[in-house]
């Protein structure tokens, strides 16, 4: 309640602008904290399968911190770069996305992992286009809405035409396959128009369409409905389908209030296959229990609050590209922590999604840290426009 | 253009975005509580059940020692070698250098996991060198483990194989005295809780339920230097001989401890591999035969005792030999006139039927049956059979005069030592034991002092010049004992070519500490007589014990006179 309150407050009273460094640092420090716990995790939960896979038990938690240096860079970058920029590019990053999509098909670029083709070959690293396809959308997106909000708020072509583009790009993360980032893009680009204020009753249709298609996929193929809801009961199947689940279950439950302390994970000990990714947070749950679980989605929810109040910040400034950038960011993360989190708790079927911040892997961390820069730099230009009213206000006076 | 008419998104839209996130929040929140605290008892059980396994403690077997604490069985830690076929599998870089290493074909450890690949748990190899196993273990290969386990392993080797016998692979007593002991030597595994991970390595010992108890030690009579020195005599004589088997035992006199037993052929309980399983057979307590003259100093015993006969009492043995009904007794020559203490320095059948016949046989077969022929020792050794003493009231007339030369009873060589050592022991018969004793059993009065003392005197005549067992004799001591020569049964009959060779004794005669018993079966090589055959067995053996005993010589002969007249003159 309080968090909402302060935000609100924020949101009504444009306070003075005393700070002489121009950064939202509860984001920031929200970032910073999620990022050091990810850190720990990954190396806690990693340190028996690294062992095994390289000789060195901290394999994996070097590589993270030298993607969170790599990010850290990225990051000074990009909040240097002006909005106006991403606007201009969104049309090109929106062809570079799809072509990044294709060229994971062709073979020798393309990587496959537990069949899955999402990683483009690059040495002994791998990219992941995905997750930077997310980003890209909503930079098109949002310039999107904003060339055409008049279309998109009145007509039904202002409202479709996005929505092809979106069924192209959805395609082909389903073709890799990636249900995942293909759900969470969906459903964040839903949010962008809903804010952007697409008429209700279109809306509605869409929500009804896209429920059908789904029944449709279900009738189809009847295995793969099955497969989708077997999280409901993983104990039914615990040694086939549902074994990951189970084992992520019970790490739950034998975390209790506070856990059993760092690094005394039992179910890392490969009974969670990907304890270091996806299932970060079930190893988090048992090593530091309730608690520590609590103050991850406390510290989750914060962010998404902040690039709310960022997001609205800049829509009252009358910067709508910032803020529909914003309001994408904040949904995308948000939705893919609740995605991720659902998955690990077993109140979603489980889907390759990592939890941002935190969960091991280099594509996914210097996205999640691009959208974090991007956000910064709406606070940032927000602030500079305050100060320039603010002055302009002084001199007027 | 359109940026000009932009409109904020209204409230009612930014609420809805608002209230979906509170209600996401709360669900993940809701969730987190409903498994971190309502759901934990289930999931912890079934996490429980997953990683938590109740493994066996190994309680090592108790050591076997000789009388001075010397090991004759213990236990080593050995290592086997086990994978988890998935993960073993999944890595094959380093299976060739880990064949090389096992000694295995690399083709045969794959096709060895491969086959159970479905399961958690494959040995490799099992009971290896634990070094080999920390080898193994270095050359970090995914998936593979090891598991401490204990292999008996027995320092002498066949030198005492018989009497200690031999453990199976599940560390359980199976042939002599690790199968008579087995309950006090054995371990009892312990149980505990441990906390495995997927790929079955221990990652936490959780509780102990119930502590290992490892086996108690067992502390033997025998003395292991003896062992050995009557175990190369042994063997070396039945080689010599070409004998079938043999069997020697070595008495404490005074406490009826088993001092030394070994037999023809033996086996390596080190490895046991296509033996076949006669070998494990302990003869001393196992075989039975017809003891021959060895026994004749019990017929003697009941003469003295009943009164009527004297060591120097005259026996007629002419003319060599005497019909008992169709049957006919003979001597190897014609002995004549001779005293009592003659008839065992010759060895007479004559004579020693003669002085049985004149007897009550009830009387005969009381002393036979006191000095404990008929019945087992009471050692408690696996597989110790009773033997043949018949009756008095089944005796015909020609029984009785047999049986004071040795035939119609059938004895182990462990019965005759423990008889000569009433003799030994002043008519005093020992419980036998393999054990050592912390403190003197009561022995059981069966003969007189002096019947003893008399047939010591008269079988240290034996073992002289004119007597059938000189070539027992050990200088410096004074020696007494009896041979035995046997013409083995078979069906039919007696056969003329199958001998055995026994001889029994006691040294010092002056105040003894050791009997002996050697038999040879069937020597095959001209000689058969049991002053030939055992006697020199008797001699080398006592001869080495008694020095290694440091008992001092009793022998006060010509040749310490004469060590004495020197030392006078100078």
């Amino acid at each position: 309640m309080n968090i909402s309150a302060y935000a609100l407050g924020v949101m009504h009273q444009p306070r003075e602008e005393t700070r002489s460094w121009p950064v939202d640092y509860t984001l920031l420090g929200t970032v910073v904290l999620l990022l050091c716990i990810g850190l720990v995790m990954v190396g806690s939960s990693s340190v028996s399968i690294a062992e095994q896979q390289y000789g060195s038990p901290f394999f994996y938690m070097w590589r993270q911190a030298m993607y969170i240096a790599v990010g850290v860079v990225a990051m000074l970058v990009i909040v240097r770069i002006p909005l106006a920029v991403w606007k201009q590019a969104g049309p090109f990053l929106i062809i570079l996305s799809l072509l990044f999509l294709m060229i994971v098909f062709i073979p020798g670029i393309g990587r496959t992992v537990n069949g899955s083709t999402r990683w483009l070959a690059m040495g002994s690293f791998s990219l992941q286009p995905s997750e930077f396809v997310k980003l890209f959308t909503l930079v098109y997106l949002a310039g999107y809405l904003v060339r055409h909000h008049v279309a998109v708020q009145t007509s039904t072509g202002g409202f479709i035409r996005p929505l092809i583009l979106m069924m192209l790009l959805v395609t082909l993360l389903l073709l890799e396959p990636d249900y995942g980032a293909a759900a969470v893009l969906l459903a964040t680009a839903m949010g962008m128009m809903w804010l952007a204020g697409v008429r209700i009753p279109q809306f509605i249709l869409l929500i009804i369409s896209a429920a059908s298609v789904l029944a449709l996929l279900a009738y189809v193929s009847p295995e793969r409905m099955e497969r989708l809801t077997s999280f409901r009961d993983p104990w039914a199947e615990q040694f086939a389908g549902g074994f990951q689940l189970t084992q992520a279950l019970i790490a739950f439950g034998r975390g209790e209030w506070f856990g059993v302390g760092l690094g005394g994970s039992v179910q890392k000990l490969f009974y969670l296959p990907e304890a270091h990714t996806d299932f970060l947070f079930a190893v988090l749950a048992e090593e530091l229990g309730l608690f520590g679980v609590l103050v991850v989605i406390g510290l989750f929810t914060l962010f998404v609050v902040r690039s709310l109040v960022i997001a609205r910040r800049a829509e009252l400034r009358e910067r709508p590209y910032a803020a529909y950038l914003s309001y994408g960011i904040g949904l995308w993360i948000g939705l893919q922590v609740v995605v991720n989190l659902g998955v690990n708790m077993g109140i979603l079927p489980t889907k390759g999604l990592t939890l941002p911040f935190m969960s091991y892997g280099g594509s996914s961390l210097l996205v999640m840290m691009m959208a974090v820069a991007i956000l910064l730099r709406v606070d940032y230009e927000t602030r500079k426009d305050d100060r320039v009213v603010q002055k302009g206000r002084r001199s007027g006076a | 253009m359109s940026e000009i008419v932009h409109q904020p998104a209204t409230p009612f839209r930014l609420g809805v975005i608002v209230l979906l996130v509170v209600l996401a929040c709360a669900v993940l929140v809701w969730r987190a509580v409903d498994l971190h605290v309502f759901n934990k008892k289930f999931l912890q059980e079934q996490g429980d059940a997953r990683a938590i396994r109740v493994e066996k403690v190994v309680a090592h077997r108790g050591m076997i020692t000789d009388r001075f604490g010397e090991p004759l069985a213990i236990s080593t830690p050995v290592d086997s070698i086990w994978v988890h076929p998935k993960t073993f599998l999944a890595e094959t870089a380093k299976h060739a250098q880990l064949a090389e290493l096992l000694e295995m074909k690399v083709s045969d450890i794959r096709r060895m996991v491969q086959s159970r690949h479905d399961r958690e748990f494959v040995y490799l190899k099992r009971r290896i060198n634990p070094t080999i196993a920390d080898q193994v273990m270095a050359m970090q290969i995914p998936g593979i483990n090891t598991q401490r386990e204990y292999r008996r392993y027995y320092p002498l080797g066949e030198v005492a194989a018989h009497v200690v016998g031999f453990t199976n692979v599940d560390d359980q007593g199976q042939e002599g005295l690790e199968l008579a002991f087995n309950e006090w030597l054995r371990g009892v595994p312990g149980k505990q809780r441990v906390i495995k991970d997927r790929l079955g390595h221990v990652i936490k010992y959780a509780e102990l339920i119930k502590s290992a108890d490892p086996g108690k030690e067992l502390q033997l009579s025998i003395d292991r230097r003896l062992q050995y020195l009557a175990y190369r005599e042994l063997k070396r004589a039945v080689f010599q001989h070409k004998a079938k088997s043999g069997s020697a035992v070595i008495l404490d006199a005074r406490t009826g401890e088993v001092l030394a037993m070994v037999n023809q052929p033996a086996y390596n309980p080190n490895n046991r591999q296509y033996l076949h399983g006669s070998r494990y057979r302990n003869r001393a307590v196992t075989d039975t035969f017809e003891p021959g003259s060895a026994i004749k100093p019990f017929t003697i015993a009941a003469a003295l005792e009943s009164g009527r006969y004297t060591p120097q009492t005259a026996v007629n043995t002419a003319p060599g030999y005497l019909k008992v009904g169709s049957n006919s007794i003979r001597d190897i020559r014609n002995y004549g006139k001779i005293d009592v203490a003659k008839v065992i320095q010759k060895s007479s059948n004559v004579g020693a039927s003669k002085i049985a016949l004149s007897m009550p046989g009830e009387k005969l077969w009381a002393i036979h049956n006191k000095v404990g022929f008929g019945m087992t020792s009471g050692s408690g050794f696996p597989g110790e059979v009773e033997g043949v003493l018949n009756h008095s009231s089944q005796w015909r007339e020609i029984d009785q005069a047999t049986l004071s030369y040795g035939y119609g009873i059938s004895v182990t060589a462990l019965q005759l030592a423990r008889a000569y050592g009433v003799i030994a022991n002043d008519g005093i018969l020992m419980p036998v034991t393999f054990l050592r004793r912390s403190e003197m059993p009561k022995g059981e009065a069966v003969m007189q002092k002096k019947t003893a003392r008399q047939l010591i005197a008269m079988l240290e005549k034996v073992v002289t010049e004119e007597g059938t067992g000189k070539r027992a004799n050990i200088s410096g001591y004074r020696v007494a004992g009896k041979t035995g020569t046997i013409k083995k049964a078979a069906a039919g009959g007696y056969q003329d070519d199958k001998y055995l060779s026994v001889f029994a004794g006691l040294a010092p005669a002056g105040n003894p500490r050791l009997v002996m018993v050697v038999v040879v079966n069937e020597p095959r090589q001209g000689d058969y007589y049991g002053g030939d055959v055992a006697a020199p067995v008797f001699r080398k053996v006592i001869a080495g014990a008694l020095h290694l005993l440091g008992i001092p010589p009793d022998e006060t002969g010509p040749h310490s006179i004469h060590v004495a007249a020197a030392g006078a003159r100078q």
